[in-house]
């Protein structure tokens, strides 16, 4: 068979615990996001219009959401005859079977997938973040350096940097140092988890680490340190677009509110970069007569007769009168009664909030008994499937389960 | 039970200016649907998987919608959703002159076909029906022919005129047939649907063609009346038929009734449509949206009320778009003032212009347009 230029690795595996009640039926790349996304519809976007048509999608933690959505790749262009996208869960063979140990583990036990297509070039992403990038210039730089490894990096903010893997590079780009969240950063450049391997370099290291039994298997912690010691070849590939790691409830949350915010930080009506999701057909948007709707984004099949303020409505969701949704998320085919209050809330996918309920409220009398450390700066998350009890009124900071 | 195939028939009758690149099979309705979708989505529905859309002329426009039939799930590889084009000696003729000379162009696709019922559909009606249930009560009748039909005792005779009308016994058994009378002697006014074995069909067709007959009602089947076991069957939901611009215009109206809404859009028997990647509609600091219907990928800044908005509409600050439907990518400016009006695809409305039809009379302006 024809020999792949690069073959598209999406680590999808992960718990996301920080995202609290949203992930746990579902992992994190499956989570709702911007309306009428998953999460991992950025990367596999990305992917295509960078014209990366091989995919493995490296899934362990509750697959069937994702399995199920990603299903033949038909959505994005991913059902090919020789390539498209691959859902890879661990698997038991003759002589072993475990789970993936860690993020270099999953690819690991995945070289017999690659190997298939002889990639000269693996890209590794994760299934995580929101961002439109060009893999293909990347991959051009990649091609024109010879690396072992380049290793996209962005900009962040000094105080923030701590929080992140920071690279240190000299002039030309090469990595000199790789400092996991450093307590005193030298310099700003954090690393994006998107990596371009020399598929030859990959396996390689991969297999070495395979065999240090006091290796964690990670890419961050062991792979590149390993590449560092070993004086290969590493070149850093700055990006200087929109990038959100949404691994919080927060993070998820300002994440959604940056598309409505004027001007847009991230822009979603793109035509040259659209971002592919599985659309379920429905029809569109009812806007009723009392209905007010400012600064907000609205699905397909909403039956919208409240009002609706800087907030994100998915598909299917249906909000009743005299209701009042502001800065908040509200999942596909939520039913939100008359008379809610919701503020900064999200909402999990077919939750009800009956009529007359208040989410975040600043009330002394308001129910504080599901006040929780995942839901900072008021937020308040309703899990997928919960019932929120007529006139129920839910304090700020608090997660409410199924 | 199914053993079915589908035939539609996409008419050639002309609705200036919004057919003069589509025809009315493939005109946008709802929003983000085109009339053709209800029935496909019915026969997908029902588990038919042999599909042939038999067409006419201006039928790129239709080709593009339907493509490999994937959003009905009819790409498959045995029949599926076929795209029948004319038989183009004929059509340069202009011999193509009625439904029969369209079948006769593809009788060999309806003799191959390997079921042995079909349901003949003309693609210019509205409704959403359970086609298995018109099958289960066409076979235990023991019907050659089902004929569809809805009692429209509310409308005038002027209204009922555009149909064609149907006198049943008391057993339904149909009595007598007219085509569009002038003076409406029923108001039991037919879906045009029709259900037959294949065979009979195909013989009806070998028949109609050997004596150079065009149109399979008035030639063939009202002939037949008294031979045939016809009967008809009820259908009690929305329906009407798209064959002038008023019509069109109220056609998509009804969807901002939520009872009409939820009979065409019934959660039991979904309609799909080619999806596209639109991302959600968007609505700015000052919009203002009252009942209104509204698809996605559209820019919403100013004033909408009592609309129905295409995929990827921009209305401007300022703007007011009052009782109109405006199709996918249309753009209205910055303080325009539309009412009554319809647009075609890519309409652009320039800064302050104002555009006003009527109820009875709806403005309707041609496919990129600028005004």
């Amino acid at each position: 068979m024809k020999s792949k230029d690069c073959v598209a690795m999406i680590l999808a595996g992960g718990q996301g615990s920080r995202l609290g009640a949203l992930t746990k039926k579902m992992a994190k790349p499956a989570v709702p996001f911007g309306g009428k996304y998953r999460i991992i519809d950025f990367p596999l976007s990305n992917c295509v219009h960078s014209g990366i048509d091989t995919v493995g999608v490296l899934t362990q933690y509750q697959p069937l959401e994702l399995n199920t959505y990603i299903g033949n790749g038909n959505p994005w262009d991913l059902n090919r005859n020789h390539g498209g996208v691959y859902v890879l869960p661990p698997y038991q063979s003759a002589t072993a079977g475990e789970w993936y140990k860690g993020t270099a583990n999953a690819i690991y036990q995945n070289l017999v997938f690659l190997e298939d297509f002889k990639p000269k070039n693996v890209l590794i992403l994760s299934g995580d973040h929101i961002y439109k990038m060009n893999y293909a210039k990347m991959l051009k730089a990649h091609k024109k350096t010879e690396a072992a490894v380049t290793i996209a990096v962005m900009p962040v903010p000094w105080e923030e940097a701590s929080r992140f893997g920071i690279m240190n590079v000299n002039e030309d780009g090469f990595i000199t140092e790789f400092e996991e969240k450093p307590k005193e950063p030298k310099s700003n450049l954090a690393s994006m988890g998107i990596y371009i391997f020399d598929y030859e370099k990959l396996k390689k290291y991969l297999t070495e680490d395979e065999n240090d039994p006091n290796s964690s298997n990670d890419f961050g912690k062991n792979i590149i340190p390993a590449m560092l010691a070993n004086g290969e070849k590493m070149i850093s590939f700055s990006f200087d677009g929109y990038w959100k790691d949404v691994g919080t409830v927060q993070s998820l949350w300002e994440a959604n509110m940056d598309l409505i915010d004027s001007p847009p930080k991230f822009e979603l009506y793109d035509d040259k970069w659209m971002i592919y999701s599985r659309n379920i057909t429905r029809p569109p948007h009812y806007v009723g007569a009392d209905a007010e709707i400012l600064s907000s984004t609205v699905g397909e099949g909403c039956f919208i007769e409240g009002e609706v303020r800087h907030s994100v409505i998915f598909e299917g969701v249906t909000i009743g009168k005299g209701s009042k949704i502001t800065d908040s998320v509200i999942m596909p085919g939520a039913v939100i009664g008359e008379n809610v209050t919701i503020n900064k809330g999200i909402v999990g996918p077919s939750a009800v909030i009956s009529a007359g309920a208040v989410l975040g409220s600043a009330s002394e009398s308001a129910n504080k008994s599901f006040i929780s450390g995942m839901c900072t700066n008021e937020l308040v998350l309703v899990e997928g499937g919960a019932v929120i009890s007529e006139n129920n009124e839910i304090a700020c900071g608090s997660m409410v389960e199924a | 039970m199914i053993d079915t195939m589908g035939i539609i028939l996409a008419s050639d009758e002309k609705i200036a200016p919004i057919t003069d690149r589509r025809s009315i099979s493939a005109l946008p309705v709802a929003g983000s649907y085109r009339l053709i979708d209800f029935v496909l989505s019915n026969m997908a529905n029902a588990g038919i998987t042999n599909v042939g859309v038999a067409t006419n002329s201006n039928y790129s426009s239709l080709m593009d919608h339907i493509k490999s039939g994937k959003p009905w799930d009819l790409d498959r590889k045995e029949a599926g959703l076929n795209i029948l084009p004319p038989n183009m000696q004929k059509a340069k003729y202009g011999m193509l002159r009625g439904d029969i000379d369209m079948l006769e162009g593809i009788y060999g696709y309806i003799s191959r076909s390997k079921q042995t019922y079909v349901i003949l559909s003309l693609g210019t009606s509205l409704y959403n029906i359970n086609f298995e249930d018109v099958m289960e009560k066409h076979v235990e009748r023991q019907a050659d022919i089902t004929v569809i039909y809805k009692e429209m005792k509310e409308l005038s005779d002027s209204e009922l005129s555009r149909f064609t009308l149907i006198e049943l016994d008391e057993d339904k058994r149909v009595n007598d047939i007219e085509i569009r009378p002038y003076y409406p002697k029923s108001s039991t006014a037919g879906l045009d649907v029709y259900v037959m074995e294949r065979a009979l069909l195909c013989s009806i067709l070998d028949e109609s063609i050997a004596r150079g007959d065009h149109d399979l009602m008035k030639d063939a089947i009202i002939k037949k009346l008294s031979a045939l076991r016809v009967f008809g069957y009820e259908y009690t939901n929305y329906t009407d038929k798209i064959d002038s611009l008023k019509s069109y215009y109220k056609n998509n109206m009804i969807f901002l009734d939520s009872k009409i809404r939820n009979e065409l859009f019934s959660a039991e028997n979904p309609v799909y449509t080619k999806t596209k990647d639109r991302a959600p509609t968007k609505y700015g600091s000052d919009s203002a949206v009252e009942n209104s219907f509204i698809s996605d990928g559209c820019v919403i800044e100013g004033t909408v009320i009592n609309s129905v908005l295409s995929r990827g509409v921009k209305v401007a600050k300022g703007a007011v778009v009052k009782n109109s439907i405006i199709m996918q990518d249309s753009v209205i400016d910055e303080d325009v003032y539309i009412d009554h009006v319809i647009f075609d695809k890519e309409v652009y409305v320039t800064p302050g212009r104002k555009l006003l039809g009527q109820d009875s009379y709806p403005l309707a302006i041609e496919k990129g347009g600028k005004i």
